[in-house]
């Protein structure tokens, strides 16, 4: 009797259902997610999520080369650079979601907006520019301090917002007769040239977007109409939701089991994203027994590489990693393909422990391990196996990212070793490599190995300072060598981050690396997406 | 309301105050004491010691901590619960964003263990030690030692996964436009409006969460009722309304229910107002937009005022709920009822 009521209750629900004013059936909607909020506000934005949003819904005056090094014009037309000074020019017939077109003046008040705010990637900027100036309606002229190539890059992360807009929108705040310059608008609302327009925004439930027609660049193939991005789904929800054709892209952050069983469904796929960070393991140089290089060889030759990429196999034929020769990843500049790859070698870690001055029995190195990604838990105990073998004493810790920047800030709380995922925020290597790596740096979550060293320093200063991109590349590939030789971090692996998708998606960014940009988030620009 | 329940009304009125007042010393302190830099993580991995130095001085956090606390104190009365760096909106405008969807998650849920959950220990009660009593005991203790993300995984899979009856996830399907704000309880608003089609949806949507969240509760509702009930079927009274052939349900509902409802009411209250706060996992599983989900972010970011805003709503429900208990309690007991015209007289 009860099963007849519920199943009379379920489809009389359905039914009612089914007389909802339902979207266009024409309309082509695509759903993915991510697990953070997402922060609305470019020049607020940090993460993954956030990516997605500022690259969808703004544009930047350049953008990278898709499938390979160096930038390409976008809402900048064209620019020069003459020493310190770059000068743009900007396209005539781009326009906001607002109707207002694009200026120079746009450019000047998105740049003081960001550098005002002081968040976000404002420390791209902040130490290099000097000034910002529209010299005409279409020409916007940027002044460095001193030659800094990852300039251009970084311009990546300056998203051009409407400054009409904004100032109609201003509410009370810090910044004098500009308010709250626009945060609370900002932070709800999008006013971008973006292909994609905001069309609702809950920071902890969904962001909305629907196609914007009047797109100054054409779509490419049945870009979708509408684009669901939720926030937080549970990776048993985005099983069901995919199985049920109900969701499209999975965010990358689903553990390995998950993914497998996604993948092993009908009309599924896995997209993937690589080319922009690694999985490096940061030994701190400063803190005996690490402090001796022949002890830091050791360990990295300790180290079982397969395993560690067997740990993050997803499929047979896909895993969210592959091999790592040094700091930079395949494919950004100064990488260097001709580098060894690493492997388990015991008797060179055998014949490197014995030239260290420190009897590997006399110390207890504490491996350490973020709470909040378990996959570390796993790589720690195999690290703890492994250096065991050479006879060191090992601990292995867990730390709350919270708890693990505040660690990072002294040489003696810092661990012996870090796991970290390291991302590039920009399409340049100096992202990746002189936050790790430079000594006036040395201190932050980026930077635990504490390195103190002249010839990288110089090395990291001159691919800042050299302006030719092939001297440049021969810079970072001198520096990597520097690296592995030095041995203040062992290369796990390159990450590659494995979306499980709908068959219906075809995202070519995301699975043809001929087509895929080297930043963040950029792969998951909507317009260069098709759904069935 | 009689004198006697209007002086106990305003005495629990301001014993919740007191509390309210403590809870926000207390959260504000413990907030304070969790590892890491709230401004260092709400700026990101990539920000500068600069950013992040000047983002603290521009929360106060270098300031002692009375002065924060002080400082809280006075904005709060202003009603503005400072700005949340999770969503970086003011956390006034979340809580009244995410509540909402949490109040009619446990309302739902509320309703549920009241409705499953007495009927049950009744039936129990009534035909104590048969096949009944066993088997409403076997769903109780089901009910009860299952953890609810294990109902909220189990009842997916099998009512939207397999038999697609439920959708999965979210407060309405796609495509359906929200019903106008009047309450942010869409079931209601969509009431409210007429638009009963939306309400169908909404409904459809909240079944599954409401039911994985209120296992645990019609567990210990239905074992609470049945000894009540138990318990009221041996008094003198029944017998004597059996002896003189009352029909059953007027013995069950008047005679045995009334009097054996008093101590589950109370256990109901407390579980109803818990609920709020963990209906966590619940959202999590269902991607339910509610409070409990923020405040769980917000500890885990670090944001402050997040955290003491929760709290203190969380709190606030609490209180209220327990106020309304005792009020029914009140009413349901006239010893309760006396004893308060005593003390106020």
């Amino acid at each position: 009797m009860i099963d007849v009521k519920t199943s009379v209750s379920a489809l009389a629900l359905a039914g009612a259902t089914a007389l909802l004013p339902m979207a266009a059936g024409a309309q082509t909607t695509l759903r993915l997610d991510e697990v953070a909020v997402g922060e609305l506000d470019p020049a607020k934005a940090t993460d993954y999520a956030d990516s997605i949003l500022m690259f969808n819904a703004y544009d930047t005056l350049l953008l990278p080369t898709r499938g390979g090094g160096g930038m390409a014009p976008h809402l900048a037309e064209s620019w020069a650079a003459a020493g310190t000074t770059f000068t743009f020019t900007l396209r005539d017939d781009v326009a906001f979601a607002s109707g207002n077109p694009l200026t120079a003046a746009d450019v000047v008040f998105s740049y003081d907006r960001l550098i005002a705010l002081g968040q976000g990637f404002s420390h791209l900027f902040r130490d290099h520019v000097a000034s910002v100036e529209a010299t005409g309606d279409r020409t916007v002229v940027f002044t460095l301090n001193q030659p800094y190539a990852p300039f251009l890059a970084g311009l990546t992360r300056l998203q051009i917002v409407d400054s009409a807009t904004v100032l109609a929108n201003l509410e009370d705040g810090d910044f004098g007769d500009l308010g709250d310059y626009g945060q609370a608008f900002l932070s709800a609302n999008a006013a971008g040239t973006g292909a994609y327009a905001v069309t609702a925004h809950n920071p902890q439930e969904e962001t909305t977007f629907a196609r914007n027609d009047g797109y100054f660049l054409p779509f490419d193939g049945a870009a979708p109409d509408v684009v669901r991005l939720r926030y937080g789904l549970e990776g048993a929800t985005v099983r069901t939701l995919i199985a049920r054709g109900e969701h499209d892209i999975a965010s990358q952050w689903l553990p390995p089991e998950i993914v497998r069983g996604i993948a092993e469904g009908d009309g599924t796929q896995l997209l993937l994203e690589s080319g922009t960070g690694g999985f490096y393991i940061k030994l701190n140089t400063q803190k005996p027994p690490l402090d001796d290089v022949h002890c830091r060889r050791a360990l990295a030759y300790a180290l079982d590489y397969a395993s560690v990429l067997a740990l993050v196999q997803v499929t047979d034929e896909v895993a969210q990693g592959q091999p790592a020769n040094g700091p930079l990843p395949v494919g950004m500049l100064g990488s260097d393909p001709g580098l060894a790859y690493p492997g388990q070698d015991m008797d060179r870690a055998q014949q490197e422990l014995e030239a260290c001055a420190y009897a590997p029995g006399d110390h207890t190195l504490e491996i350490s391990w973020i709470a909040e990604v378990p996959i570390e838990e796993r790589f720690a105990l195999l690290m703890q196996s492994n250096f065991q073998q050479l006879g060191f004493g090992t601990e292995v810790v867990r730390v709350p990212w919270a708890l693990f920047t505040e660690r990072a800030t002294s040489v003696e709380s810092t661990p012996h070793i870090s796991q970290l995922f390291v991302n590039s925020t920009t399409p340049d290597p100096d992202a990746l490599v002189y936050n790790m790596y430079h000594s006036t740096v040395a201190g932050t979550w980026q930077s635990v190995e504490w390195l103190q060293n002249d010839d990288v320093d110089r090395l990291l200063e001159a691919g800042r300072a050299e302006l030719d991109q092939d001297a440049r590349a021969a810079i970072y590939q001198e520096l990597g060598a520097l690296l592995v030789d030095l041995q203040p971090t062992i290369y796990a692996y390159e990450t590659q981050s494995v979306f499980p998708a709908s068959s219906r998606v075809t995202a070519p960014s995301l699975s043809d690396p001929a087509q895929s940009y080297l930043v963040n988030g950029m792969n998951f620009m909507f317009r260069h997406m098709s759904v069935e | 309301m009689g004198p006697s329940l209007l002086t106990s009304l305003i005495r629990r009125l301001w014993m919740s105050l007191l509390v309210l007042i403590g809870v926000s010393m207390l959260i504000f302190c413990i907030a304070r004491v969790i590892p890491g830099d709230p401004a260092r993580i709400a700026l990101g991995p990539n920000a500068t010691q600069e950013q992040v130095d000047l983002l603290r001085e521009r929360l106060h956090l270098n300031d002692p901590l009375p002065v924060q606390y002080a400082e809280f104190v006075k904005e709060s009365l202003q009603g503005d619960l400072g700005m949340s760096l999770y969503t970086n909106r003011p956390v006034v405008t979340d809580i009244g964003d995410f509540l909402p969807a949490t109040l009619e998650l446990v309302l739902f849920a509320g309703i549920l263990m009241v409705a499953i959950g007495v009927p049950l220990g009744v039936l129990a009660a009534r035909y104590r030690d048969g096949w009944v009593d066993n088997l409403v005991r076997l769903l109780s203790l089901a009910g009860v030692v299952t953890p609810t993300f294990v109902w909220a995984v189990f009842l997916m899979l099998g009512f939207a996964f397999f038999l697609e009856w439920f959708p999965v996830a979210g407060r309405l399907s796609e495509g359906v436009p929200p019903p106008p704000g009047i309450t942010g309880l869409y079931t209601l608003d969509a009431l409210l409006t007429g638009r009963f089609a939306t309400f169908a949806d909404a409904v459809t949507h909240i079944v599954l969460p409401a039911t994985a969240l209120a296992m645990t509760g019609i567990g210990q509702t239905a074992r609470l009722t049945r000894a009540s009930v138990a318990q009221a079927y041996d008094t003198p009274y029944v017998h004597m309304a059996e002896a003189y052939g009352y029909p059953e349900g007027r013995i069950a509902s008047r005679y045995a229910l009334r009097p054996a409802m008093i101590p589950t009411l109370t256990i109901l209250g407390l579980d109803f107002a818990a609920m709020l706060g963990n209906a966590f996992l619940v959202e999590a599983v269902f991607a339910w937009p509610g409070l409990a989900r923020y405040g769980v972010q917000a500890i885990l970011h670090k944001d402050l005022n997040a955290i003491v805003g929760t709290v203190l709503v969380i709190s606030a429900f609490f209180l209220i709920v327990n106020i309304l208990v005792d009020l029914t309690v009140a009413w349901l007991n006239p010893r309760i009822r006396l004893e308060n015209r005593r003390a106020a007289g």
